[in-house]
C-alpha cells in the first residue's frame, strides 16, 4: 500500500539531470501535404521492394513505357520522381523497409526543390484524389453523378469551429473536408479507422466516404507489410508521424505533428480501438472473416460524438496516458456511505456498481475476483457522457435511466454486459451492470451525498497554495475539508496564485490503487492552452520514464523555457510536478517531498481506499 | 432494406500493362485523357460518388499496375472487392489471352465467398485505334469467352474518345451492388453476470 513508501524520500543525488533537453526540433516546416505524398511514395517504394526482391525486373507488358516528360507541370515532375526511383531502388528501399524487423521506421526527406506534390495519386495533371466532375449527359440516366459541393451529400452535423476554441464540440467536425482540402491537410492530428479491405470506418475530420481513396492508400501500405509477415508501426515524414495499429481486420492510423512520443500515440490508438470494442465487441471480427467486404459503419451509426470526445480527452485527461482513474475528493465518511449504498446494489447480483461525477469516481463496489481496468472505466465514462441518448433522456425527464449493452474490452472483449445507467444530475451518474430495481435516487438523497458532491465540485480538490509547510506539525489537520479558508471556486476552475517555491501543478499516481490525483490549476497555467501543453509535457515525461529498464527509484529533472518538470517514480507511486522555469532545483525537490507527504496525509479523502477491486 | 445509408463499393481494375486501365478510370472520373503512357506503380486510387435509385454510393476504384512485377501485391489489394473489371486491348491478342489468368488469380487471391457468382465486367478497350483496322480480337470472340465464364457483361470501349466508358462503369456499379450480401449477422454474446461472478476471473483477458 501507499503508506509503505513514506520512507522513500527524494534527494538530489539519485537524479539524472536533463535540463535543457528538448525534443528534437525539426527544422522542416512541412505541412501534411508532404507527408501524405510521402505515404503515397512509400507505397511506390513498397511496390518496388517486392519487385526487386522477388521478381525479375523485366516488364512483360507489351507496351514499353514512353520516356519523354512534359516540362513545367508539377504533376509530371512528381511522376518522374517516382519513376526515377526504379533505377535507384535497391538502395533507397533497403533504407525504407527492412524485412524481419519488427519496427519499420521510415524517414522521408522533403524534396530539395521544395515542391509540394498534389494529393492525387495517379499521373494525370489537374485531377483530384476524390473527384466528381459534372457529367456530360449520357444516354441512360439511371446512375447520376453528383457535384462535389457537398450540399447534396448529406454532411449532416457539420460544425465549424475556430481551431483556437478548445471546447469539445459534439459530433463530427469539418465533415465537408477531404484529403484534397487545404484545411484538412493542416489539421494537426488525424485519426482513422479502416477495414482490412481499405473501406473507411471512421475519420476524425472530413467525410469518411470522400476519404475512401486515402483510406485505400493506408490499407495498401499496411496490408503489404503484413503480407510479408512484418508490421508497420511508424512512418516519420518531416514533422509528421504516422502511427499504425493493426487489430485483426481493423486498422487504426494516427497522423500527427504534435510531437507526442510514439508510445503515447500508439496508446491513444489502443484506446480508440477499445472504444470501438466497447460499442460493438470483437464479434465484428467474425463478420469480416465470413465476408471481407463487410461494412461496419452502420453498426457504429451515431457514435461519432463518442470517438471525438475520446480524442478530445487525449489532450486534457491525464487518465488517457496514466492508465489510472481519479476520484472526486470527499470526506472519508461520505465516501464510505456512498460505498455502503452501492454495496446494497452490488448484493443484488450485479458485476459492479459505480457512482461517478463527470470523469471522477465517487465510489465503486463489486467485481470480486475479476478486475475492472482503469482504461475500461475511462472508456465507459466517455461513452456514457458523450452519448446523445443518455443525456437526451435526462433533459426530457430530468432524471434518466437507460439500459445499454456495453463491452468492457479489458474484462472480456468478446461479449456484452448490460449497463444500467442512471443520470442523477447533468454531470452525475451511476451505472450498474445488469438490471436491478432499486430506488437509488431516494436513498442517495437521504444520505446527503449529493450535497457533499456539490460542495466538493465547487471547492475543488488539492490546491497547491494549501500545501502544508510542515506536514508533521500538529496543527495540520490532515484533511482537505477542515481548512477554513477554502472558498468556492468559480466555474469549477480554481485559480490560485501558485504554490510555494514556484510550484505550479502536480499529478500523483498511486501504483497499487490504480488511481491518480491531480492538483487544481493555479494561475500560471489557468488557460486551457497552457493546461494542454502541460499535459503533453507530462505525457512525454511519462513515456520516457516508462521506456525500458526503469529501476524502482528513478527521477528526472528537466528545465526548459516553460517549466521546470520534476518526475519521481518509485515502486509505490509516480509524481509529476511542474514549477516556475526559474525554480531552484534543491528547493523543488524539497517541495516534492512535501507534496508526497501531503498526499499521504489526505489519502483517505482523495483516493478510494480499502475496496480496491483491482489487485486481487 | 437497411435505411438510406451510403455505401462504399470497392472496384478493382485488372489487365495487362498498357491496355488502358488508368486511362479508362481517368476518363470516367475526371473526363480526361492523355496519349502519354505512364505505367502505374503498385496501385492508384480514385473515388467517385454516384447516385442510383435514390441511394448514394461511393465507388472506390483501385487501378492496379499491369506490369507483372507488381503482381505479388495481389492479396492486399483484392481483399473485399465488390466488383472486378477485366480490361484487354482489342488490338493485342496477348492481352485478351491473359484475361483468363487475371480472372483466376483474382479468385484465388480474393477468395470471395461465392466465386461462381462474383461480379466481373470485361472491357475491350482501344476500339478507336486505326479506325478499327488493327483490331485482332473480335467482339464475337470476346463475347464467347464472357459467356463461357458465367455470362460476364462485355463492353467495347475507347478511353480516348470516351466511348461507352460511362455505360461500362454504370454496369460495374450495378453489378457491384447486386453482389451486396444479405446483411451480415452480427450477434455478440452476452455475459451472464451471475455466473461470471462465480467462475474465478474466467472472463478476464488482460
Ligand atoms: N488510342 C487509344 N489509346 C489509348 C486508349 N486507352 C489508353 N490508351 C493509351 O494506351 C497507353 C496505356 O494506357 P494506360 O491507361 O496507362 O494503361 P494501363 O493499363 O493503366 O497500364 P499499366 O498501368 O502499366 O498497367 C497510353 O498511352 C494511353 O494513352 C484508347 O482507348 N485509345
Ligand atoms: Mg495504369
Amino acid at each position: 500500500m501507499t503508506s509503505d513508501s513514506s520512507s522513500a524520500s527524494l534527494s538530489s543525488d539519485d537524479e539524472e539531470e536533463s535540463a535543457g533537453q528538448k525534443p528534437n526540433v525539426d527544422v522542416h516546416t512541412n505541412s501534411i501535404d508532404t507527408s501524405l505524398d510521402a505515404i503515397e511514395n512509400q507505397l511506390s517504394s513498397i511496390a518496388l521492394n517486392t519487385s526487386i526482391d522477388e521478381r525479375s525486373v523485366s516488364p512483360t507488358g507489351y507496351h514499353e513505357p514512353v520516356s519523354e516528360i512534359e516540362n513545367g507541370s508539377l504533376r509530371e515532375s512528381v511522376r518522374e520522381r517516382r519513376r526515377n526511383s526504379i533505377g535507384e531502388s535497391s538502395s533507397s528501399i533497403g533504407l525504407g523497409l527492412s524485412r524481419n524487423h519488427l519496427e519499420v521506421e521510415v524517414e522521408v526527406e522533403r524534396e530539395a526543390d521544395g515542391q509540394l506534390a498534389s494529393p492525387s495519386s495517379s499521373g494525370y495533371a489537374g485531377e483530384r484524389g476524390s473527384s466528381s466532375s459534372p457529367t456530360s449527359a449520357s444516354g441512360t440516366d439511371v446512375i447520376r453523378e453528383l457535384r462535389d459541393n457537398g450540399s447534396s451529400i448529406g454532411d449532416d452535423g457539420v460544425v465549424s469551429v475556430d481551431p483556437s476554441q478548445t471546447q469539445w464540440i459534439r459530433g463530427k467536425r469539418h465533415a465537408d473536408e477531404d484529403d484534397g482540402s487545404i484545411s484538412w491537410r493542416k489539421r494537426k492530428k488525424h485519426f482513422f479507422i479502416l477495414s482490412h479491405s481499405g473501406k473507411p470506418i471512421y475519420s476524425r475530420y472530413g467525410d469518411e466516404h470522400k476519404l475512401a481513396g486515402f483510406s485505400a492508400t493506408l490499407q495498401a501500405i499496411i496490408s503489404f507489410v503484413e503480407n510479408g509477415g512484418d508490421r508497420v508501426k511508424l512512418v516519420r515524414a518531416g514533422k509528421h508521424q504516422v502511427v499504425f495499429l493493426v487489430k485483426g481486420p481493423i486498422y487504426l492510423v494516427c497522423i500527427s505533428c504534435t510531437e507526442e512520443p510514439y508510445e503515447s500515440l500508439r496508446g491513444q490508438l489502443e484506446l480508440l480501438y477499445g472504444q470501438m470494442v466497447l460499442i460493438l465487441t470483437r464479434s465484428v471480427d467474425k463478420c469480416f472473416e465470413k465476408n471481407p467486404k463487410f461494412d461496419m459503419t452502420p453498426l457504429l451509426g451515431g457514435t461519432d460524438a463518442v470517438f471525438s470526445s475520446l480524442i478530445h480527452s487525449f489532450s486534457w485527461n491525464p487518465a488517457t496516458f496514466l492508465h489510472a482513474y481519479t476520484c472526486l475528493p470527499l470526506a472519508y465518511t461520505t465516501r464510505q456511505t456512498a460505498g455502503a449504498i452501492l454495496q446494497d446494489v452490488a448484493d443484488t447480483g450485479v458485476l459492479f456498481s459505480i457512482l461517478m461525477c463527470k470523469n471522477k469516481v465517487v465510489s465503486l463496489v463489486g467485481l470480486q475476483k475479476t478486475s475492472l481496468h482503469p482504461d475500461d472505466m475511462l472508456l465507459l465514462a466517455n461513452f456514457v457522457m458523450s452519448s446523445e441518448s443518455f443525456r437526451q433522456v435526462f433533459y426530457l425527464y430530468m432524471t434518466s435511466e437507460s439500459f445499454s449493452p456495453i463491452c468492457l474490452p479489458r474484462y472480456n472483449p468478446m461479449a456484452f454486459l448490460y449497463a444500467y445507467v442512471h443520470y442523477l444530475d447533468v454531470s452525475f451518474y451511476n451505472f450498474f451492470i445488469k438490471k436491478i430495481v432499486i430506488q437509488i435516487e431516494a436513498v442517495l438523497a437521504k444520505s446527503n451525498i449529493l450535497n457533499e458532491v456539490q460542495r466538493s465540485l465547487s471547492e475543488g480538490g488539492m490546491r497547491i497554495e494549501d500545501l502544508p509547510v510542515d506536514p508533521s506539525s500538529p496543527n495540520n489537520s490532515g484533511s482537505l475539508f477542515h481548512l477554513n479558508h477554502r472558498k468556492p471556486a468559480t466555474n469549477g476552475t480554481v485559480t490560485g496564485v501558485g504554490g510555494p517555491a514556484g510550484l505550479w501543478h502536480f499529478v500523483y499516481r498511486s501504483i497499487y490503487l490504480d488511481q491518480y490525483v491531480s492538483s487544481e490549476f493555479a494561475s500560471p497555467i489557468s488557460h486551457p492552452h497552457q493546461q494542454k501543453r502541460l499535459y503533453r509535457a507530462y505525457e512525454r515525461l511519462y513515456a520516457s520514464m516508462h521506456d525500458k529498464g526503469v529501476g524502482p527509484h528513478k527521477t528526472q529533472f528537466r528545465r526548459d523555457e516553460n517549466y521546470v518538470l520534476l518526475c519521481w517514480v518509485t515502486q509505490d507511486f509516480e509524481l509529476y510536478a511542474a514549477f516556475d522555469p526559474l525554480a531552484d532545483k534543491g528547493v523543488a525537490i524539497r517541495i516534492c517531498n512535501r507534496v508526497c507527504q501531503w498526499v499521504k496525509d489526505v489519502e483517505n479523502e482523495i483516493f478510494l481506499l480499502g475496496a480496491t477491486p483491482f489487485s486481487w | 432494406m437497411a435505411s438510406r445509408r451510403r455505401m462504399l463499393l470497392k472496384v478493382i481494375i485488372l489487365g495487362d500493362s498498357g491496355v488502358g486501365k488508368t486511362s479508362l478510370m481517368n476518363q470516367y472520373v475526371n473526363r480526361k485523357f492523355s496519349n502519354q503512357y505512364k505505367a502505374t506503380i503498385g496501385a492508384d486510387f480514385l473515388t467517385k460518388e454516384i447516385q442510383f435509385e435514390d441511394r448514394l454510393f461511393t465507388l472506390q476504384i483501385w487501378d492496379t499496375a499491369g506490369q507483372e512485377r507488381f503482381q505479388s501485391l495481389g492479396v492486399a489489394f483484392y481483399r473485399g472487392a465488390d466488383c472486378c473489371v477485366l480490361v484487354h486491348d482489342v488490338n493485342v491478342k496477348k492481352s485478351f489471352d491473359s484475361l483468363n489468368n487475371w480472372r483466376e488469380e483474382f479468385l484465388i487471391q480474393a477468395s470471395p465467398s461465392d466465386p461462381e457468382n462474383f461480379p466481373f465486367v470485361v472491357l475491350g478497350n482501344k476500339i478507336d485505334v486505326d479506325g478499327g483496322n488493327s483490331r485482332v480480337v473480335s467482339e464475337k470472340k470476346a463475347k464467347a469467352w464472357c459467356a463461357s465464364k458465367g455470362n460476364i457483361p462485355y463492353f467495347e470501349t475507347s478511353a480516348k474518345e470516351g466511348f461507352n466508358v460511362e455505360a461500362a462503369f454504370e454496369c460495374i456499379a450495378k453489378n457491384a451492388l447486386k453482389n451486396e450480401p444479405e446483411e451480415e449477422m452480427y450477434i455478440p454474446d452476452t455475459i451472464d453476470v451471475a455466473r461470471a461472478r462465480q467462475q474465478k476471473s474466467s472472463g478476464c483477458e488482460c
